[in-house]
């Protein structure tokens, strides 16, 4: 089992739908909203998942496909 | 090693959670960011201006109010670049004075991310790390090479593939490992997030980012010092991440609490290239929610970072100083650097050419007032970036070995003896 720590970010169009509820249901992962914040224009949602690493690589790439997109909470690695 | 009492924990800056000294970056319960805290009683019971002019002129001579516990080991010679009084410029951008902080000669790599990493690296030394990296476009990624180079520590750089030669060359020659990484930039990132996590290297842009990334400081105390022991008014900054922006806040209002300086307002200005400009973009929307920018297309390629980490803070710390933000064009990047070298003499890779232009417009613009004062933070050399001015900035005239065709060439523009 793995952790993974992510930060995903929803465009306008993607702001009221369940995706955290969906991905749970869809993959054999746990899901753990560690921070939110959610406007009119962007979804922010800090996510911890626990699962097998295959899970949670097939889960990022199913939040990309939705649109989301999907950072490692230690974003920011490439500088100039 | 006898471990100094100033330095005493990393913290949360979001929840203030207190955390050992530690690699680590993050705080284990909302994710805030980790930086380094102080004891600021014991600091300023040591720390006087006279203190820190007896020391030698580089960087360290603030170390009571740098992250490492003994004495520094790596970069030992960096800092204390020149604050240039840039009168022709001021003269120019149509302000009363103006200063140019120019880490473009910064020791040994030409950038102020030499500061920051002789930081890092210094702490890595003490926790223990043999193999040191990093993930970079090009500056940090020399900074590391070399410095590392220097110190005896393995290095690993971790570049995007498609990177240019020119940037590749500058950190192979110091026989650094460089692994470049097909694939866009999220994927690169993630991967080293992955990197850090598993092999246990000191990554000086991820687990030693608290250490790595107070080493900004020390470019705003050298400039409250060179203007005689006090605060610009206004100081305009590159963003790239943002983190030197908020470090520069730091710096002056740990400044200002240890009666280093006396207390005065200042306001500090944020710069980007509008090919990727989220911070400038939410600066000036009102919000604090910096939207990443997914596919970032301008020349300042060291600026160019989609999401950046510090943006929030950034913002907040332009908003708390009472100072604002631009952006310009890669045309407006090439006619600063352009500007900037006719006028002081200080040729500056692409961001310095953003900090121009911006400047240029919060001075045009009234938020920095005509009759004010202002430092212009240049924060790496134009060698670096030589291919953004090919072809723009004119060609040598080319004439036989003739006096004749000399005098004819020049006749007009100079007063020739006859």
């Amino acid at each position: 089992m793995e952790t993974t720590r992510l930060w995903l970010m929803y465009p306008a169009k993607l702001i009221t739908r369940p995706i955290v509820y969906e991905l749970g249901h869809k993959f054999a992962v746990t899901t753990n909203v560690r921070q939110a914040s959610v406007t009119n224009e962007i979804g922010l949602v800090c996510l911890e998942l626990i699962g097998e690493r295959g899970e949670i690589k097939r889960s990022i790439a199913w939040l990309e496909e939705l649109g989301v997109k999907v950072e490692p909470v230690e974003i920011n690695t490439i500088e100039g | 090693m006898t471990t100094k009492p100033w330095f005493s924990n990393l913290k949360c800056r979001e929840c203030g959670r207190l955390y050992e000294k530690e690699a680590i970056h993050i705080c284990e319960f909302d994710f805030g960011p980790l930086e380094a805290a102080y004891d600021y009683e014991a600091i300023r019971a040591v720390l006087t201006r006279k203190l820190i002019e007896s020391r030698p002129q580089t960087m360290w001579r603030y170390r009571e109010l740098l992250p490492i516990d003994g004495e520094p080991t790596v970069g030992t010679q960096v800092g204390f670049t020149p604050l240039v009084k840039a009168d022709r410029l001021a003269k120019a951008l149509g302000i009363r004075e103006l200063w140019i902080k120019n880490d473009s000669v910064n020791y040994p790599t030409l950038s102020f991310k030499d500061r920051v990493v002789s930081v890092a690296l210094s702490r890595a030394r003490e926790l223990g790390f043999k193999v040191v990296a990093c993930a970079s476009t090009g500056n940090l990624a020399n900074s590391v090479a070399a410095n590392a180079a220097n110190a005896g520590l393995k290095s690993y750089v971790l570049i995007p593939s498609n990177l240019e030669q020119g940037k590749v060359l500058g950190s192979l020659v110091y026989g650094t490992n460089v692994i470049g990484i097909k694939g866009p930039y999220d994927q690169v990132n993630r991967l080293c997030s992955e990197i850090a996590g598993k092999y246990g290297w000191g990554f000086v842009n991820v687990n030693l980012r608290p250490y790595y990334a107070e080493g900004s400081k020390t470019m705003g105390f050298e400039i409250a010092e060179q203007l005689g022991w006090k605060l610009p008014r206004h100081t305009v900054v590159c963003m790239a991440s943002g983190s030197l922006l908020t470090k520069l806040h730091k710096a002056y209002k740990e400044f200002i609490d240890l009666d280093i300086v006396p207390k005065s307002d200042f306001s500090i200005h944020g710069a980007q290239a509008s090919g990727c400009s989220p911070i400038s973009t939410a600066f000036k929307a009102g919000t604090e929610i910096v939207k990443p920018v997914q596919n970032p297309d301008t020349i300042a390629k060291s600026l160019a970072i989609g999401t950046p980490a510090d943006g929030y803070y950034a913002i907040r710390s332009m908003k708390e100083t009472g100072g604002s933000c631009e952006d310009c064009t890669d045309e407006e990047i090439v006619e600063g650097i352009k500007l900037l070298a006719e006028t002081t003499g200080i040729f500056a890779e692409t961001a310095g050419g953003v900090t121009v232009a911006c400047a240029r417009k919060l001075i045009a613009s009234g938020k920095i007032p005509k009759d004010e004062s202002a430092v212009l933070c240049i924060t790496g050399h134009g060698l670096k970036t030589q291919e953004a001015i090919v072809g723009k900035v004119g060609e040598p005239r080319v004439i036989g070995p003739s006096l004749r065709e000399f005098e004819a060439l020049v006749a007009d523009e100079v007063g020739a003896k006859s």
